[in-house]
């Protein structure tokens, strides 16, 4: 492929003051202070939710208005929590394609204008209906999922705990994220419940935030690599097999055959954490470990500290937060911030060769995986 | 023989895969040639939780209940009495577009 990444920008996650739009442009100027705007000639918006939960419509107008780039094209992308991703795959895909040079890719979200009933309520409309009907949410299906993968697997809920206690200390060292302290077994343990086995520090926040990629034509050590996404049933009970998330194992393979690489070249893994036990599914998932063997890998390299595999150095969706449109974005600017060897106090040493970015859409419907590096590697 | 109280599922006659009326294709092979089918209510409980913040309109705690039939066809089911355990074997029933765990007789 013919596409890297030059640039990131953030604007923090959080609690913020700023509408959507603002977020994003946040973003794209943090971005663009580095390269300049004037060669952008395509914007694509990822974002799940901005005209329930941002109140905004016709945002990408709005934000290349606030940009200054009425000279490119543009448009806004979808795909649940995975919006992020499918705008970066979109923009990968024209570059590629010879459409376009150059691309400003933002991703974001505004989640805590609505009390968190409401957002557990529009969150919910990206699940089958009839599953909301019975009042399923994102965190009681996640449930039923962890409950079904710690019964098959015999995996003590303890294991969900250190995810979480590894994800709050890479966060502490991510000046972008919104949690920035770290956890001990005890505070995550001992936090309230919200669908058992998970508790509230084993999930998600809800969060305001984006984030923004600037990815042109050209090679350098962001190269992409290979791109995947794939489907899942809608209906969670039409899945034979809750402990897997089949859209991951399809779009990671469709990335790794792109790539032409395998599992073992991977350096650096942003994976979709959105809550504790889908870290350990997603290894599985993505091939970095054998089906029931994340719990086991997890402790032994230390939650990706030790092994030969960086697992989300930016604290992951656990630490960063979770604007749902941004997270897909997210976890893609850190791996090409680790491979760019600017990832500051987040940065894996050695610098990795080749990072792989996991994103989760809806309960596991639709996933995306990127994976980036150095075209040129040995 | 099917009672009144068996619940309504597709049956696709490619795959012979079994699940809940939907629109669409069936989830396993793709196909649509499905014919409706009856199974017996009860089933055995694969996992089962308690929300304690439910989506906006539902009762706080909501308690939903994964539920495998016969056939492995699955249901998410509402639970309004206590949380049945895994493996316990419940009786579930329609109510309009929801199924419900029917509430255990009194001790």
């Amino acid at each position: 492929m013919t596409a890297h990444v030059t640039a990131t920008g953030f604007a923090r996650f959080g609690k913020r003051p700023e509408g959507l739009p603002e977020l994003l442009v946040e973003a794209g100027e943090a971005a663009l202070a580095g390269v300049g705007r004037r060669t952008i000639d395509l914007l694509v918006i990822g974002n799940m939710s901005g005209t329930v939960l941002g109140g905004v419509e016709n945002l990408t107008a709005r934000v290349a208005d606030r940009l200054g780039l009425d000279g490119a094209s543009g448009y806004r992308v979808e795909a649940a929590s995975a919006s992020g991703a499918a705008a970066f795959q979109a923009a990968a895909a024209s570059i590629e394609s010879g459409r376009s040079e150059r691309a400003l890719v933002l991703a974001g979200e505004k989640m805590t204008g609505l009390p968190t009933a409401d957002v557990a309520r529009v969150l919910a409309l990206s699940l089958a209906p009839s599953e909301v009907a019975a009042g399923a949410t994102m965190p009681a299906l996640a449930s039923l999922v962890a409950q079904r993968y710690q019964e098959r697997y015999g995996v003590p809920t303890a294991a969900f705990d250190a995810v979480t206690v590894a994800a709050r200390r890479n966060g502490a060292r991510n000046p972008n994220a919104q949690f920035t302290s770290p956890v001990s077994v005890e505070e995550v343990a001992g936090s309230r419940p919200v669908a058992l086995p998970l508790r509230l520090l084993h999930c998600a926040a809800i969060s305001d935030g984006a984030v923004a990629v600037v990815l042109e034509r050209g090679d350098g050590p962001a190269r992409v690599l290979g791109l995947g996404q794939g489907f899942d049933a809608m209906m969670v009970v039409d899945r034979p097999d809750l402990t897997s998330f089949r859209a991951s194992r399809v779009a990671a393979r469709r990335a790794y055959e792109s790539a032409r690489l395998t599992r073992k070249e991977i350096g650096v893994v942003e994976l979709h954490d959105a809550f504790a036990p889908f870290a350990l599914i997603d290894l599985e998932d993505l091939g970095i470990c054998g089906p029931g063997e994340a719990p086991g890998w997890f402790e032994r390299t230390q939650g990706g500290r030790s092994g030969p595999v960086t697992l989300n150095p930016s604290g992951g969706i656990l630490a960063r937060g979770h604007p749902v449109g941004a997270s897909g974005l997210a976890a893609i600017a850190e791996v090409a911030r680790q491979l760019r060897g600017e990832a500051g106090a987040t940065q894996a040493d050695p610098v990795p060769k080749v990072g792989l970015a996991h994103s989760i859409g809806g309960l596991a419907s639709h996933n995306f995986v990127e994976i980036l590096g150095r075209g040129d590697r040995p | 023989m099917t009672g009144g109280r068996d619940v309504l599922v597709s049956r696709c006659t490619s795959c012979h895969g079994r699940f809940l009326p939907r629109a669409g294709p069936c989830p396993y092979c793709g196909s649509r040639e499905v014919a409706p089918e009856s199974l017996p209510p009860e089933g055995t409980v694969l996992a089962a939780t308690e929300l304690v913040n439910p989506s906006a309109g539902w009762p706080s705690p909501h308690r939903l209940v994964l539920v495998e039939l016969a056939q492995s066809v699955r249901v998410l089911a509402i639970a309004s009495g206590p949380l049945p355990a895994a493996d316990e074997v419940v009786e579930i029933q329609r109510d309009g577009e929801v199924y419900r765990v029917v509430a255990p007789p009194p001790a």
